[in-house]
């Protein structure tokens, strides 16, 4: 009865009646289970399992973590199944010749790969600690502020090159000068981008 | 956390422990789902393409996704709280993973270079773009961008995953944005006086790895103590 209570507090939705889910309550509150999966990490585990994770991908192909060129790809893609011909724009020709290869696809273009990994990835982690849940738009300004906000990501990325990740994260610490840049640039668009928050979208 | 649709909250320090509000549903089975859709694509990849980099490269990016989410790890949230809030312990971290990269990725292309004594083979190894006011004005868009989205390029697909509406909608825009670029690309290319081969590789630059590697972990240590005093300051 006592043990029934003990359980009953901390899973008031379900509680369990059975000895074998008393079993796997016990199972998803022990400590290691709850420290991998359940209580964050700390921001600097995160940054060094990150950066490990970014060597480990140029150490297997030559070519570390991006994230917005693969973006471009699948717009590109789609631009095709509309019928277009992006394969006939300068751009790839010029800039990422990769693109124009003959058997490129989404699944051997390594970004994509990621991209989508990381979509899984974060619903992956977000089930396993009980935190999964659709959150819903709260008012139409958000829903502008989602759509202005991803055009300038989007062209923004182009122009610099890259994003967050391919300029800042993998450029930077790969002795590249267009990191450094990215970096005091993007801390002046994020710094003007909080006052247009402030001002306009909350 | 950081999504603008949470007003309340963007003006404080992001909490450090996720409040639950109420028990949920457990979601394991769920999650255990999750967890074979995963296998199947690697072995998809492995087996039915035969291209085993490319299931290394996916199970990377589920481990990425992952991390980003335990941790709660937002690059924008680094670059916009020391301005918002004052808190910069994102901030750090984020210049913590910078140097630990810099030493993976230079110790690669060192090992690159020691092997034919061409920097050209290090160089391979260094995500170098060209550099230029392109640059400065693609990070300062995509900077207002990241801010106003609630999410950067990584954060946006992080939340897709965590189930926020709002990054379903940034995504598309955010692929409709790329291809505009794509598509006026000899417009600004012209405009911003881009050149493809203008990327400045430090150590072709400063002279050699040593002096190269000198200057980048004293600009990372002096970012850290930059913000390690930011963060102090705005406490007390």
């Amino acid at each position: 009865m006592q043990l029934d209570h003990a359980l009953r507090d901390r899973e008031p939705a379900d509680a369990p009646t059975t000895a074998a889910t008393a079993a796997r309550v016990r199972w998803r509150d022990h400590e290691t289970f709850k420290t991998l999966f359940v209580n964050p990490w700390t921001y600097t585990t995160g940054a060094v399992v990150l950066a490990l994770l970014n060597v480990a991908l140029m150490a297997a192909t030559g070519k570390a973590w991006g994230v917005t060129t693969s973006v471009t790809y699948w717009g590109a893609w789609i631009w095709r199944s509309l019928s277009g011909d992006p394969h006939a724009w300068p751009y790839f020709a010029e800039v990422k010749p990769a693109f124009n290869a003959p058997g490129f696809s989404f699944w051997n273009d390594a970004g994509s790969l990621t991209n989508l990994g990381m979509v899984v990835g974060a619903l992956l982690a977000a089930l396993g600690a009980n935190q999964f849940r659709v959150k819903k738009l709260k008012s139409r300004r958000q829903i502008g502020a989602a759509m202005l906000g991803g055009l300038l990501m989007g062209f923004g990325a182009r122009l610099a090159f890259g994003c967050n990740i391919g300029d800042l994260f993998s450029g930077l610490p790969a002795l590249s000068l267009h990191g450094w840049v990215f970096l005091v640039s993007i801390f002046l668009g994020a710094a003007a981008g909080s006052k247009l928050l402030v001002r306009y979208f909350i | 956390m950081a999504a603008s649709g949470e007003p309340q909250r963007t003006l404080r320090r992001i909490p450090r422990t996720p409040v639950v509000k109420k028990e949920r549903k457990n979601q394991l089975p769920y999650a255990l789902a999750v967890v074979g859709l995963v296998v199947a694509i690697g072995y998809y990849l492995a087996a039915g393409l035969g291209a085993p980099k490319s299931a290394f490269v996916w199970i990377v990016g589920v481990a990425l996704g992952l991390t980003l989410q335990r941790s709660r790890f937002c690059f924008t949230a680094s670059m916009r709280d020391p301005v918002l809030t004052g808190g910069t312990n994102l901030t750090k971290a984020v210049v913590v993973g910078l140097a630990v990269s810099t030493v993976g990725f230079s110790a690669l292309q060192l090992g690159a270079y020691f092997k034919a004594g061409q920097l050209a083979d290090a160089m391979k190894l260094s995500s170098l773009d060209p550099v230029g006011l392109h640059t400065v004005v693609g990070g300062v868009l995509f900077g207002i961008g990241a801010v106003i989205a609630g999410g950067c390029a990584s954060g946006t697909l992080m939340r897709m995953g965590e189930g926020f509406l709002q990054q379903w909608i940034v995504l598309p825009f955010f692929v409709a944005g790329s291809l505009i670029g794509a598509a006026t690309w000899p417009l600004w290319k012209v405009a911003l006086l881009v050149r493809t081969d203008s990327g400045v590789y430090l150590p072709k630059a400063l002279g050699g790895f040593v002096p190269a590697l000198l200057v980048q972990f004293g600009m990372l240590l002096a970012l850290w103590v930059a913000a390690d005093w930011w963060g102090k300051r705005g406490r007390t």
